[in-house]
């Protein structure tokens, strides 16, 4: 890259790169300071910088029942719901990404068609469905239906995935005696961990976001943790401040721990193109 | 050389079987409902075939939340692709290399977040008196109120700048990876050819990657039509019924205000046969 003189131009530029980093995270960061504020210290006209710290909010929220039933219910359906993508989507992605047929293409449309979906077409009929069979209200309809997401996301992304394994290291293998299933799980696997990873992250994060199927499928037993959070709104501006913002800090912890993870799965999927 | 092997077939049968099923099955039975005359309240019903359809081409509030839908679509998309492709383009050119890595994390923070919680952080931001997004308004103004989430011209907006906060800034991230992957020697010999910056991503880099950006605002428009979220959370469809979009209405027709699931349903029937006939065409498109 040649260098360029510094012009006004250039400054311009990265002043509103500057101004949008901080908008990316500023609004965030407010609402986490928000949370360690007393409700006189939220209610002000003019936002208050220093202020005296409490933790009343916060152990609010995790000393509140509905709170960690509602943490406990996302982990549980977030968690078998990738299981069950993991254990479903992966060998069928290396399928499709190793042994190429006529249908490649349609199935690999198929999976991303999925995504068309409007989410209210599926939870309409799937609560009539649930309410029928007795599993309205629990977790096992929960999962049954975020797989139908993890599935098809996993799958999606991990074809690309595998069809970056350099395949000179599989034929080796074959050449060696590895049978089919051994160089999936000894080779293509392993090779591919690091995107895999990402995938699987990419779906764990939008199935713990996940809103409406989880509002339309649950009412007391199994509502998930944005249930909940949205739900402390709903009582109106009785409920202080300071809590509900603690509960949205809550609610967005765990995605954010996957910031790296994720952002290095995009870094190599760039990588990949490039090469 | 690779045997035959049984492994394309234990592999991919168990997993396409579970995805037409778990697919088919809600799809076809939301056909169903969409035909017969459920309500939430009793548990009754007989079929009615197309009515449920024919009433919703009377029903002004579908119309309008058709509209509101399609304004969201365009509102969401152009804007997620121009603060992308502007931010990206920007960090290409002035960011350091260790800048752009600080930026994309940056940048990637806000997509992470459940919907539920941008939405939140917003509607605090929003918030007339106490907000942090208005507080330069207030000051301005010596302490006048301007509440965009009530407004109806400016509802629909606050709640889109939201879905691009999220959106705009992820995509931004990938706009600077694709430029990044781009082999230097046409750029370098526009440089030659004395064409500023400017004109250089005008006229070489961004048309050398109109595929992966068509894909990209192809990705956006699938990812617009999950506006539930944010719009539940924010406004409930209000002011009025400024921001219903056809989600929002069909949630409250079928569970809030009255109940009528079979006319929730058709509309969301309506709906995915909508997305399914644009998407797929719009896909053989980007293919071919």
């Amino acid at each position: 890259m040649r260098p360029y003189r510094t012009t006004p131009g250039r400054i311009i530029g990265k002043t509103i790169l500057a101004f949008a980093g901080f908008m990316a995270v500023f609004p965030l960061a407010w609402t986490a300071l928000n949370s360690l504020k007393n409700n006189v210290d939220i209610i002000t006209r003019v936002p208050r910088l220093v202020f005296t710290p409490t933790l009343d909010n916060i152990n609010y929220i995790i000393g509140r029942d509905s709170v960690m039933t509602g943490l406990y219910n996302s982990i549980i359906a977030c968690g078998f719901a990738v299981l069950i993508g993991v254990v479903l989507g992966l060998p069928a992605a290396y399928a499709v990404a190793r042994y190429p047929n006529r249908w490649a293409g349609d199935i690999q449309f198929f999976v991303l068609s999925l995504r068309f979906l409007p989410p209210v077409a599926v939870a309409i009929p799937l609560m009539v469905i649930w309410l029928q069979i007795g599993l309205y209200d629990t977790l096992p309809a929960l999962i049954v239906t975020y797989s139908l997401l993890t599935i098809s996301v996993i799958m999606w992304l991990a074809i690309p995935a595998f069809q970056a394994v350099p395949k000179e290291i599989e034929e080796a293998a074959f050449v060696d005696g590895y049978g089919a299933y051994s160089v999936f799980w000894r080779i293509a696997l392993p090779v591919a961990a690091r995107s895999l990873i990402g995938a699987v992250a990419f779906s764990f994060v939008l199935v713990w976001n996940e809103f409406l199927i989880a509002l339309m499928l649950s009412s007391s037993n199994a509502k998930t943790l944005p249930i909940v959070a949205s739900e402390l709104s709903q009582q109106g501006m009785n409920v202080p401040w300071g809590i509900l913002n603690a509960s949205v800090v809550l609610l967005s912890l765990p995605p954010l721990l996957f910031l790296g993870v994720l952002s290095g799965f995009l870094n190599s999927v760039f990588r990949q193109k490039k090469t | 050389m690779r045997r035959r092997s049984s492994l394309p077939v234990t592999f991919l049968v168990p997993t396409l079987a579970i995805l037409l099923v778990l697919s088919m099955v809600p799809t076809l039975y939301a056909i169903v409902i969409a035909l017969q005359n459920r309500e939430l309240s009793s548990s009754d019903y007989s079929w009615v075939w197309l009515s449920n359809f024919i009433d919703l081409f009377a029903d002004r509030r579908f119309l309008n939340a058709v509209w509101v839908s399609v304004k969201w679509e365009v509102v969401t998309v152009v804007a997620t692709m121009v603060v992308a492709i502007g931010l990206g383009v920007l960090m290409f050119e002035v960011a350091s290399p260790r800048l752009r890595n600080v930026y994309c994390l940056l940048f990637i923070i806000p997509v992470l977040l459940p919907r539920v919680s941008a939405a939140f952080v917003w509607k605090f931001a929003y918030h007339p008196l106490y907000g942090i997004a208005t507080y330069p308004y207030r000051l301005i103004t010596g302490g006048l109120i301007f509440d965009p989430l009530s407004k109806p011209s400016t509802a629909l907006f606050a709640v889109a700048s939201v879905d691009v906060w999220q959106w705009g800034l992820f995509f931004a991230v990938i706009v600077l990876k694709l430029l990044e992957t781009l082999p230097p020697q046409p750029i370098e010999a526009a440089r030659l050819d004395h064409a500023s910056r400017w004109q250089i991503h005008a006229y070489v880099t961004l048309p050398m990657l109109k595929a992966p950006l068509i894909s990209l605002m192809f990705v956006k428009m699938i990812e617009s039509l999950r506006s539930f979220d944010l719009i539940y959370v924010m406004t409930r469809g209000g002011p009025g019924v400024a921001t219903e979009t056809l989600d929002m209405y069909a949630f409250s027709q079928g569970f809030i205000e009255s109940g009528k699931v079979s006319y929730a349903s058709a509309m969301a029937v309506l709906m995915m046969i909508a997305t399914v006939i644009t998407f797929t065409m719009l896909w053989k498109r980007v293919q071919a």
